[in-house]
């Protein structure tokens, strides 16, 4: 007893001692393989928004094959002109930012130096040239090569370095300046990924994000003295130099990127995550002063992300995180970086709307899809949007209370809040009203820089959130957070391919899911049951049950259909769903009322669920009487519409 | 003669709409007769799409939403306009936010508020007349009154055109569209922004309001004063504002107020989704009610700025309260082919 007793005393001692345990960004033993570490000095000049900045970077070459050149992201370059493939993407989306961008508020990133130093010491500026993988437009700037004088022998490494310019662009994808408010993301000349294939250096573009190796950070950032700076990492020397500019120094290992962001006026709180069996971590929030109110709401969205996804797929590693408010307008709202994210809240917030929480735990769960887990996100971005926005959704529905369908009227300003919406995780958390629009637009298995702009997201976010949940209804949740725990646990601080996830799904679910997979990601079919005919005629002294189940769609799945006949009896069929229709007859003393497919919305793909089921007389008139009630209020909506209108008069 | 304070003038109107509950009435079966039609075509689209799916028992019970949406994703026209905020206060956000940020509606809304704005055109003069008058007209002498003056109005109605159409067409375009983004360029508070759009919607609706209580007089004037020019009328009607601008514009606040106020009742009680039965019923009387006071409101705008008109400007040849002898208006009294003498 005693001994149990001292054993427990030192193991609440050891907890206590780990959460007191200074955060420095220092992580031993390495968790990645840190092939890319950036050693980054970096000085911004606010008033003529440039940035000037040198880097060092050791590289390791991990694959099986030399490096003949050495390709480099330059993302900024993709806001120099109208050419870029970014920006003529972007006329295929719904992005209008090209006209409202002065000439020289565009952005551009110039290397002034590019060297190799060591034993192959080399001066490889003359040899830079730009180079376009993947449309082959010459005016697009943001891939940079240069050819090694020497191979870099797998398993050897280079040290590489650069110096460069760049003009900080207003705000063009989350990225830049709106009046003193700094987010500079994607802003340093990065390696692309070495592969056994090659390097995978894609372009910029418009629908999609990034992709890079581990490694180490060490970055010091120039600023305005008195400038509050947030970043990627920990703080590890602050001082203040003559000119009025304070030099921060920030620290952080395993991480594949590294953002920061000042302004003088943020607000910063903090607070820590703590939870029985998961790591503390210490929870850094900047705010902007309009909403330091809602600091709270920021704080317990993250602390139930890091809560949820601890608890279903594996601990968050790094001790700490940072929370950024964006400036209204700097558009850099609602974005995943390493160790710190964006959130995003209005001036008028109500409780239990969607934001700030929703993005808060979207953006916070990145850490652990994208930050941890890191997936090529040029090519297969669902891998981390998808599973993310399919964990959202399901913190969403399973933390706080109910969170209600809210609408913003006059410019956007005012919320009203709509008390008879409460919005649910299956279809709204889900977003599947927005897959359902753009069901068939892409097919999932294309590369995601190749989607159709306007609706890259419906691929990547809804429809993979759509069929994990899917996958949860059917298998159940046991089974899929053992098949997502475990491919987060095999592959993180790696880059898993899609084949790599849809193994682990068919190995511990012990099922082949191929099938399942071949409908939802190697296709832009549309899942489609419904019940085309139901019929219930007396036939002697029992009634003849006639019920056609049709697949309006081209997608296959198996579908429950469930019959209910008076008196409560119930039948509930399991059709494979792969023929076009499927005729199921009853002969029984009790009369058909009412014929369901999928009647427990099991697949959440299906884009009309409103034919999914029919009653044999409209359900106790249900149908009159809704298209009563609802016609009612529409007609008081027009009467009022009316009425606003005759100010004319 | 003592001076008639806007307070005292907005009383009166109030007390001038109250004796004529037939006008309310009637201008409220109008509303409905219009909305009517359209909001069956809707049911009728409602239903096809709902059929027999058991959808509707959740529809029916409550907000289906994501029926609803389903729903909205797949109409064209009239069902495109099926959305939550038909819910009800959301309904006058909805409708305010649009009208201030000049949000178009489908063709079928526009055309039926173009038929509502001709029908109003038609009863403006008819209303005022019997607001002048501040006595029973008889339905006889209400249309006389409302057919004489009609196509004086739908000359009116084309400068009241060309000034809200300028208003909406560009300076609104103007304002809310190039200035209104080119002051929040550098903003990147949104307080700040949120003031700044306040301001320009306080500004835009004091223009609106400017015009509305010019072309409010000027019909006001063309009625008591049985002036057959429309521009004549918007004339009289600027001098007339000019010279009495504090009781004309405290007539016009006092009635701002109360549509402010009718609006903050109606957030109080408006009916949320709600099921079937006798409480869809309740829900949709509470509705009327709202409409009703709106209604009330705008006859309140027209009676207490008739009542100041004819308490600043009594003239013996003018329709002044009260002079409950016949003949009834001048137009009405020229319809007739054959007056009755004075009794």
């Amino acid at each position: 007893m005693r001994l149990r007793h001292f054993a427990m005393t030192a193991l609440l001692s050891l907890t206590a001692a780990a959460s007191r345990a200074e955060v420095t960004g220092t992580i031993n033993p390495p968790l990645s393989p840190r092939n890319a570490s950036y050693i980054i000095d970096a000085r911004l000049d606010p008033a003529n928004r440039t940035i000037t900045g040198s880097e060092v970077i050791l590289w390791r070459n991990i694959t099986t094959k030399p490096a003949n050149e050495l390709q480099f992201h330059l993302y900024w370059n993709a806001w120099r002109d109208d050419r870029s493939t970014w920006l003529r993407e972007a006329t295929l989306g719904s992005r209008r930012v090209v006209p409202t961008v002065r000439p020289d508020e565009r952005a551009r990133i110039d290397v002034t130096v590019l060297g190799v130093r060591g034993n192959a010491r080399a001066d490889l500026t003359t040899v830079m040239r730009f180079i376009a993988p993947d449309d082959g437009n010459a005016d697009d700037r943001t891939v940079l090569a240069a050819r090694l004088p020497q191979p870099v022998a797998p398993g050897a490494s280079i040290t590489i370095e650069l110096s460069w310019t760049a003009h900080v662009p207003r705000t063009f994808a989350r990225t830049g300046v709106i009046g003193n408010y700094f987010f500079v993301a994607q802003w340093f000349p990065k390696l692309g990924v070495l592969q056994d294939t090659g390097w995978n250096c894609h372009q910029f573009h418009n629908g999609t994000e990034f992709f890079s190796d581990y490694g180490s950070y060490d970055v010091r950032m120039t600023v305005p003295t008195g400038w509050i700076l947030g970043a990627t990492g920990v703080e590890r020397e602050r001082h203040d130099n003559d000119n009025r500019t304070t030099t921060h120094r920030y620290h952080q290992d395993d991480v594949h990127d590294f953002v920061w962001t000042t302004s003088p006026d943020y607000v910063e709180r903090r607070e820590r995550f703590e939870h029985p069996t998961l790591p503390p971590v210490d929870m850094r929030l900047l705010i902007q002063p309009e909403h330091a109110r809602q600091a709270a709401r920021h704080f317990e969205a993250t602390r139930a992300a890091l809560k949820y996804y601890g608890e279903w797929y594996g601990a968050y590693p790094y001790g700490h995180i940072t929370i950024i408010d964006p400036a209204y307008r700097s558009g850099a709202g609602g974005m995943e970086y390493p160790t710190l994210f964006t959130a995003g809240t209005r001036l008028f917030a109500p409780e239990h709307v969607e934001d700030p929480e929703d993005v808060t735990v979207h953006e916070a769960g990145h850490q652990f899809w994208y930050g941890i887990v890191g997936n090529n996100e040029f090519e297969d971005a669902w891998m981390d949007e998808g599973f993310n926005t399919f964990s959202e959704a399901r913190v969403m529905g399973t933390w706080g209370a109910p969170t209600y369908f809210s609408q913003r009227y006059f410019g956007g300003f005012v919320p009203y809040v709509f008390k008879d919406i409460v919005l649910d995780r299956e279809t709204d958390w889900n977003r599947f009203a927005g897959y359902r629009r753009a069901a068939k637009n892409d097919v999932q298995s294309t590369p995601s820089f190749r989607y159709y702009a306007a609706s890259s997201g419906v691929p990547t976010y809804n429809k993979t959130a759509l069929w994990l949940n899917t996958m949860e209804r059917w298998l159940g949740w046991p089974t899929l957070q053992r098949i997502m725990s475990t491919h987060f646990s095999r592959w993180k601080f790696k880059h898993p391919k899609p084949q790599d996830f849809f193994d682990i799904a068919n190995e511990v679910s012990g099922r082949d899911l191929s099938g399942y997979f071949d409908q939802v990601y190697r296709s832009s079919n549309a899942f489609d049951y419904g019940i085309q005919d139901l019929r219930s005629d007396k036939d002697g002294d029992k009634y003849r049950t006639l019920v056609v189940v049709r697949r309006y769609g081209e997608a296959t799945f198996p579908v429950d259909v469930r019959v209910t006949f008076t008196e409560g009896k119930q039948v509930t069929e399991h059709w494979d769903g792969k023929d076009r229709w499927h005729l199921y007859t009853y002969n029984w003393p009790q009369r058909a009322v009412t014929a369901q497919t999928d009647p427990d919305h099991v697949l959440l793909l299906d884009v009309n669920l409103t034919n999914n089921s029919k009653a044999l007389t409209p359900l106790d008139g249900f149908g009159p009487k809704a298209a009563t009630k609802w016609s009612l209020k529409w007609m008081v909506w027009l009467q009022d519409c009316l009425l606003t209108w005759s100010v004319f008069v | 003669m003592t001076t008639v304070t806007a307070v005292q003038a907005w009383r009166d109107g109030v007390r001038r709409v109250a004796r004529a509950p037939a006008i309310v009435i009637g201008v409220w079966l109008i509303t409905t007769l219009v909305s009517v039609p359209l909001a069956l075509a809707i049911r009728v689209e409602l239903m096809n799409h709902l059929g027999a799916s058991m959808a509707a028992a959740t529809a029916a019970q409550g907000v289906n939403y994501e029926w609803m949406q389903e729903f909205a994703d797949q109409a064209t026209g009239l069902g495109v306009t099926f959305r939550p905020t038909i819910i009800g206060f959301a309904a006058v956000l909805d409708n305010l936010s649009a009208f201030m940020d000049a949000v178009s509606r489908p063709v079928v809304v526009i055309g039926a508020a173009a038929t509502y704005l001709v029908l109003w055109l038609f009863l403006a003069g008819g209303i005022i007349d019997r607001y002048a008058r501040d006595r029973a007209t008889g339905a006889h002498g209400f249309f006389s009154a409302s057919g004489g003056f009609f196509f004086r109005f739908v000359r009116l109605a084309v400068v009241m055109a060309v000034v809200y159409g300028s208003l909406f067409g560009f300076l609104h375009p103007w304002m809310f569209d190039q200035l209104y983004p080119r002051l929040i360029r550098n903003v990147n508070v949104e307080r700040t922004a949120f003031m700044i759009r306040a301001s320009l919607y306080v500004g835009f609706g004091l223009l609106l309001a400017a015009a509305n209580v010019i072309f409010d007089y000027a019909k006001v004037r063309a009625v008591v004063e049985d002036r057959r020019s429309a521009l004549g009328a918007v004339a009289a009607a600027l001098h007339f504002v000019r010279r009495n601008a504090d009781a004309a514009i405290g007539v016009y606040a006092l009635n701002v107020v109360l549509f402010g106020f009718t609006l903050a009742v109606y957030a109080v009680l408006a009916p949320r989704a709600g099921g079937t039965g006798w409480m869809m019923w309740v829900g949709f009387a509470i509705g009327q009610m709202y409409v009703l006071l709106r209604l009330c409101v705008k006859l309140i705008f027209w009676a207490s700025e008739t009542s100041l008109f004819q308490s600043r400007l009594a003239h013996a040849g003018y329709i002044a309260a009260p002079a409950p002898a016949w003949p009834d208006s001048p137009t009405a009294e020229a319809l007739r082919p054959n007056p009755t003498p004075n009794p």
